[in-house]
């Protein structure tokens, strides 16, 4: 009797600590949703700083569904055109309109920057990968402007092929991200996305204005500005396919 | 009385001609083995280096501050062709080229891999780089604006294709827009360097700039040229850096700091092994000096009770030991000049090299070097370790007492 108390006590103990990792879990998948919608279009500017130069890029955006994500460039002309369709977690196709070619960046090369930018292909789609692959941990909750803010540790599951060995997520009670750190598999922290502005838009309040900074290089960084953002829209299906994306009807 | 000595010590060595003929040859092999190593060793160390930066590196190059550490597209050479022009009149030397590196992703019709894109100078390039001459398939970059590509042969396979295939380039401008474009492959090398054949495509460098958005720039001049004038030949350079900002002149220990590491852990290892070879000589050595002195116990009874002092003794057999172990180190010297020499002619060269050379990119056949750094330490070091194992017996010597020893058989 005494032992099968002790084997219940033994098999009921994982699922309490389960419990707070559903809670985190949660946070994190409204956060997710939160961002992306059922599904979204925005318009927005990506401005890459570095020391001696400077450069903004306007892009459209479309997502649908925690998976698929379509971003293509409208200006400066130079780069107007450019494409990358994301689908699952690991498929990224990018379309350059100047050699007119679709070309799947391979798997090896997620981690590579985006267009040049401190996002990397796997930033840049933001799926909800993270939601299932990692385990989440609330470590604590702050006040913040009369919102409660909950600071979750994210690490990768064993068979995750994921680069980071951690990610740290401060998400608002409203699921706004207000930052989110990237630690490598030394838990030494490579890179933050800090959100600087928190706005009304698409009928939510929503993180406008995001920027990457890679740790200890104040003078490089990536800023993602969003202008127009709509949920929810009708949004075709045809849209995330490799011949829309090469010859765009969007 | 010291030519006394001298004369009985002289005397006394060959007394057993045999044993100290065979000591003599003892220490004349370690020396001939030791300069032949040595020689060798140096001989395919200079090889290696000189091979290794023949390939793509050069004796030196001038880049931007900091690109060496962390290789970013903006930190590059502003009107670079003038600075490698200027370069090239102060040094009065051909081989200066100036290129431009990327990193990209390489699309063939069925693969995509992540690839290092060097622009180079189709005219100077050869004059730095093996790799031009190293063409197995096709032919090498014509134009410093056509548009085409050549192309590693481990990356050619896995990209599966042939000269007359296009390739398609996608990566980031300096200024950060989007680099692409789309060319054929003309040829590809075979440098027999792993890395460069893996990892590396190139194309002609006003093209690149094209693509890269690089204006008149570049990451890197290269300076070739003889290693043993390097000294000159970088005063030279730095002279045309002086009015230039914030651009250094790299050595190639700076740029390939793995080669010089790899020949301090072998040489470091090897001596490891000579100084087995040593220790062994000294032994023989000590072996011979203890039994010529417990084999004249009795005499040395009869000197000393005649009045010789035992300092005088001792002087003999240092002088037996000085005079074995100098004649060992002169013909040891003598032989194994010759023996390099020889080989510094003909060549050396021992089966399975081939195949060795080709992984670390060294000739299958090896020049060992004649210098002072591969004739004296060996031999060198045999003597003095002779002259250590010799202190035994005369501090056995010392202690002798004339009764004592008189009744030695």
């Amino acid at each position: 009797m005494k032992y099968s108390a002790a084997l219940l006590l033994l098999l009921f103990s994982p699922m309490v600590s389960a419990e707070s990792g559903t809670d985190a879990r949660d946070i994190i998948r409204d956060a997710i949703n939160h961002y992306r919608g059922l599904t979204s279009y925005s318009e927005m500017t990506m401005t890459i700083h570095r020391p001696d130069w400077e450069r903004t890029m306007s892009m459209n955006g479309w997502s649908s569904g925690g998976k698929k994500t379509l971003v293509r460039v409208t200006a400066p002309p130079r780069d107007a055109g450019n494409a990358t369709l994301v689908l699952d977690d690991n498929k990224v196709w990018s379309f350059t309109p100047k050699i007119n070619r679709v070309i799947r960046i391979p798997s090896s090369m997620m981690s590579q920057s985006w267009m040049g930018s401190d996002f990397s292909n796997k930033d840049i789609s933001r799926t909800d990968e993270i939601v299932d692959k990692y385990d989440h941990t609330l470590v604590r909750t702050e006040e913040s402007d009369g919102h409660t803010v909950y600071i979750i540790e994210s690490i990768p599951q064993e068979e995750a092929a994921i680069v980071w060995g951690k990610e740290i997520s401060h998400v608002r009670d409203d699921y706004v991200e207000l930052e989110h750190h990237f630690l490598d598999q030394d838990l030494e922290t490579v890179k933050i996305l800090k959100t600087l502005d928190i706005q009304e838009m698409g009928g939510r309040m929503f993180a406008v204005h995001q920027r990457m900074n890679m740790l200890e290089k104040d003078d490089e960084w990536t800023e993602f500005s969003i202008q127009t953002l709509d949920f929810d829209r009708e949004i075709p299906e045809y849209l995330f396919t490799l011949s829309n994306l090469r010859n765009p009807r969007d | 009385m010291t030519n006394t000595t001298t004369l009985l010590a002289w005397r006394n060595i060959w007394r057993h001609p045999r044993r100290t003929l065979l000591t003599i040859a003892a220490m004349v092999f370690a020396d001939v083995l030791l300069i032949f190593m040595l020689g060798l060793q140096f001989g395919q160390y200079r090889m290696m280096i000189d091979n290794s930066l023949a390939i793509f590196t050069g004796q030196m190059q001038v880049q931007a501050e900091g690109y060496n550490d962390e290789p970013h597209m903006y930190r590059s050479i502003t009107a670079a062709d003038a600075l490698a022009q200027d370069i090239r009149e102060r040094t009065q030397l051909d081989a200066v080229a100036t290129r431009g590196y990327g990193f990209a992703l390489v699309s063939s019709e069925s693969r995509t891999l992540g690839v290092q894109i060097s622009g180079v100078d189709p005219l100077h390039e050869p004059r730095v780089s093996t790799i031009p001459g190293l063409i197995s398939q096709g032919r090498y970059l014509g134009e410093v604006d056509s548009n085409e590509i050549v192309i590693g042969s481990t990356l050619a396979r896995n990209l599966k294709i042939k000269p007359g295939d296009e390739l398609t380039v996608l990566g980031n401008g300096r200024d950060g827009s989007i680099a692409a474009t789309v060319a054929p492959v003309v040829g590809i090398y075979e440098s027999g360097s792993r890395d460069m054949d893996r990892h590396m495509l190139s194309m002609p460098l006003d093209t690149f700039r094209e693509v890269f958005s690089m204006d008149d720039q570049a990451h890197s001049i290269i300076i070739g040229g003889a290693r043993d004038q390097g000294d000159s030949i970088a005063a030279a350079a730095r002279d045309a850096l002086q009015q230039r900002e914030s651009l250094v002149l790299l050595d190639w220990e700076t740029l390939m700091p793995g080669l010089k590491q790899a020949i301090q852990a072998d040489f470091t290892s090897a001596w490891f092994m000579y100084a087995v070879l040593i220790v062994l000589v000294a032994f023989g050595m000590l072996n011979t000096m203890l039994m010529s002195v417990l084999e004249r116990t009795h005499e040395f009874g009869i000197l000393l009770a005649l009045g010789v002092g035992h300092g005088k003794l001792a002087r003999m057999i240092v002088t037996e030991s000085v005079a074995l172990a100098t004649i060992g180190m002169l013909f040891g010297i003598a032989c194994g000049a010759l023996l390099v020499g020889y080989f510094f002619f003909n060549g050396f060269s021992f089966p399975g090299m081939e195949a060795m050379g080709e992984r670390f990119n060294i000739p299958s056949v090896l020049y060992p070097e004649i210098s002072i750094r591969s004739l004296l330490p060996g031999p060198l070091a045999v003597f003095i370790t002779t002259l250590l194992a010799s202190l035994y017996p005369i501090l056995r010597m010392r202690k002798l007492h004339p009764i004592e020893a008189l009744q030695a058989v």
